[in-house]
């Protein structure tokens, strides 16, 4: 019962004080919404990471074009082309697929809707290496890519863009720079990667794309999509090998292109973002601390305050323990209530803050129970001391302050 | 015999003076006794009071509270004594403010341990004697004065102490309501209860059983009715 009494009489004494409290709290609350935050966004962009991570399907590299330099000085650009993607997809000593790809900007136009778009000329393989699922009509096949037929199908966003819907626009003819070309299938909405948003590109078959839109047969990247068990730096060999050989660098020679391993990149990604996060927080971290030291403060003027109520406690019986455990227990309380708005705050802000970047909302739970504990660990540690100087008065001195 | 002290003596240092509040007080109480002990401001009362109620220690001389010696205790265990066996009545209420009547009373019952539903019985059976169990939901600031200090005695009794203690308690009241708080002293004690009551006031002091006047801290008279 005495818990109860005083957890009661922290209450009060809390909201009898309700300005001061909240003032007091105040650093509590911006240090915990500031923790709350930074770790909520760093934890949402490592959840959209991985997200993206996962659209690249189990695993990928990527090779891109890059200039080729001799004796130090950078001499043209040998360019990525579509043989370069047929030699690498003969190679039966891996299990990989081979995604060739080019894109550029062109003007859309479907009835009276224009739109800037991105193309992509893709292999059906392609969607299977990011992970792309069709959510209306269907993909295209081998046989339309051979044949440079012209269908397309639309990102989950592009729809909307030309002022119509997937449904309608199915199997209806959009121009591309005056030709037409018959949508064949709308994507599932697909989200953004950080880097790259597939919902708002349009997507034709890779030879297609070569002949009739752009004229060449320069690719911009070539994906290559091995399962996760595979050795990836024999897989990097076998790719250099083969492009040396077709672009005819000799030995010494430097590449003229260039392997990306994701994951790699993402592992460095999310390392730089998980040293940033922790800064800050250590950062908010001092703030909660500033924070307790203003509780100390106040809970020593509210010891003051209150020395004739203690002198009373003390007269009807309560020891040095019970007295020490009731400011003790205004302390945390402060800071925890402190910290449960902080929270509040840090979770408004973190979702406003996804919601704009139309990235995932993710809060880890252990950082609101750390948080919370660590709140209620500052006021434990500030409250002992103004707790002790209460349970230390003379209940005959305290009786008689005016 | 509940009270016997051998020549307590308490000194204050203030600053470099050294204040002798009590120059060596003798006298003893028997249970159920009606004592006023009177003298003017300053004389040493509530010095003399906080001392046997074990709110504070002597600097010299002994004092026996049930035959125990008291001089010698702790902090908490002179808490444990105060929370069983004494009951404080004081000039200025000292309610807590944002509680109830009812949870004023129930106070010490809390520091004793007692479980919650026993402790608002016994709270409700000492608002009764008081005379204000249609009361116990009121905050102080609802009540007058007298209704205030009755709460007060009632907070005081709940856990049956030997003697109750009252220093000056209708210093703050009215002539009337004075009257009224006096009468139930004597009811207490006509039922038994150790009272000792401190006052500046004869004709309060005239309305016990027996009264000690000190003056400088010092015993000027004993008189028994
Ligand atoms: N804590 C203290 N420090 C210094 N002097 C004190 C203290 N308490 C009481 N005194 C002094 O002791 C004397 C007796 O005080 P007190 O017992 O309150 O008298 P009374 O209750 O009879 O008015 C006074 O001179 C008072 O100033
Ligand atoms: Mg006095």
């Amino acid at each position: 019962m005495l818990v109860e009494e005083s957890i009661r009489s922290a209450i009060s004494s809390i909201k009898t004080n309700g300005v001061r409290s909240f003032l007091t709290a105040l650093a509590i609350i911006i240090g915990t919404a500031a923790v709350i935050s930074v770790i909520g966004i760093g934890s949402s962009a490592e959840k959209a990471l991985e997200a993206s991570i996962d659209d690249l399907g189990p695993r990928t590299l990527s090779i891109f074009p890059s200039q080729r330099k001799r004796g130090g000085i950078a001499s043209g650009f040998n360019p990525l082309v579509i043989k370069d993607a047929e030699a690498l997809a003969k190679n039966n000593e891996h299990n990989w697929l081979i995604a060739p790809a080019m894109s550029g900007n062109r003007q859309i136009k479907y009835k009276n809707s224009n739109m800037n778009g991105e193309i992509n000329g893709y292999l059906p393989v392609n969607f299977e290496v990011r992970g792309f699922d069709i959510g209306s009509g269907r993909l295209f096949t081998e046989k339309e890519n051979l044949g440079r037929k012209r269908v397309i199908i639309l990102g989950s966003k592009v729809p909307g863009e030309l002022k119509t819907s997937a449904r309608e626009i199915l199997n209806k003819d959009i121009l591309i720079a005056g030709t037409s070309y018959t949508v064949i299938g709308v994507l599932k909405e697909e989200g953004s990667t950080g880097w790259q948003n597939p919902d708002d590109d349009l997507y034709v078959p890779l030879l297609t794309a070569a002949q009739r839109i752009f004229g060449t047969d320069r690719l911009g990247w070539i994906n290559v999509g091995i399962s996760n068990d595979t050795n990836v730096d024999y897989v990097m060999m076998t790719i250099e090998q083969i492009l040396r050989q077709k672009h005819d660098i000799g030995p010494g020679g430097e590449n003229d292109f260039r392997i990306n391993d994701w994951s790699q990149f993402s592992d460095l990604r999310r390392q730089a973002t998980g040293i940033f996060t922790a800064l800050i927080a250590g950062i908010a971290g001092i703030s909660l601390i500033v924070g307790g030291i203003g509780v100390m403060n106040i809970m020593l003027v509210s010891v003051t305050e209150r020395t004739r109520e203690i002198g009373l406690r003390k007269a009807l019986g309560a020891t040095q323990k019970s007295i020490m455990m009731q400011f003790i227990i205004e302390a945390v309380l402060l800071c925890i209530l402190g910290g449960l708005l902080g929270i509040f705050i840090g979770v408004s802000l973190l979702y406003l803050f996804t919601s704009l970047n139309d990235w995932i909302f993710y809060m880890p739970l252990s950082a609101v129970f750390g948080s919370i504990t660590f709140c209620a660990l500052v006021g434990l540690f500030f409250g002992i001391w103004p707790a002790k100087r209460a349970a230390k008065l003379d209940p005959a001195v305290s009786l008689r302050y005016e | 015999m509940i009270i016997k002290t051998e020549a307590l003596t308490k000194h204050y240092q203030v600053g470099s003076e050294k204040v002798e509040a009590l120059k060596g007080i003798t006298f003893s109480v028997e249970r159920g006794e009606f004592i006023s002990i009177m003298g003017p401001s300053g004389s040493g009362k509530t010095t003399l009071m906080n001392i046997i109620g074990c709110l504070d220690t002597p600097t010299n001389g002994t004092y026996f509270l049930n035959n125990k010696p008291v001089s010698e205790l702790t902090d908490d265990e002179l808490a444990h004594i105060r929370n069983d066996e004494i009951g404080f009545v004081f000039q200025s209420f000292h309610l807590l403010a944002r509680n109830s009547a009812l949870e004023n009373v129930m106070l010490p019952l809390k520091y004793a341990g007692e479980n919650k539903k026993n402790a608002i019985i016994r709270s409700n059976e000492a608002l009764d004697k008081v005379g204000l169990s249609d009361r116990s939901s009121h905050s102080p600031s609802e009540l007058s004065g007298g209704q205030q200090q009755r709460v007060a005695i009632a907070r005081a009794l709940v856990n049956k102490p030997s003697i109750l203690f009252a220093d000056e308690p209708t210093g703050n009241l009215d002539s009337k309501t004075g009257e009224d708080v006096m009468n139930l002293f004597k009811e207490l004690n006509d039922n038994g209860q150790t009272i000792i009551l401190i006052t500046h006031e004869d004709s309060i002091a005239q309305q016990s059983k027996r009264i000690i006047t000190i003056m400088d801290g010092l015993i000027k008279s004993d008189i028994k009715e």
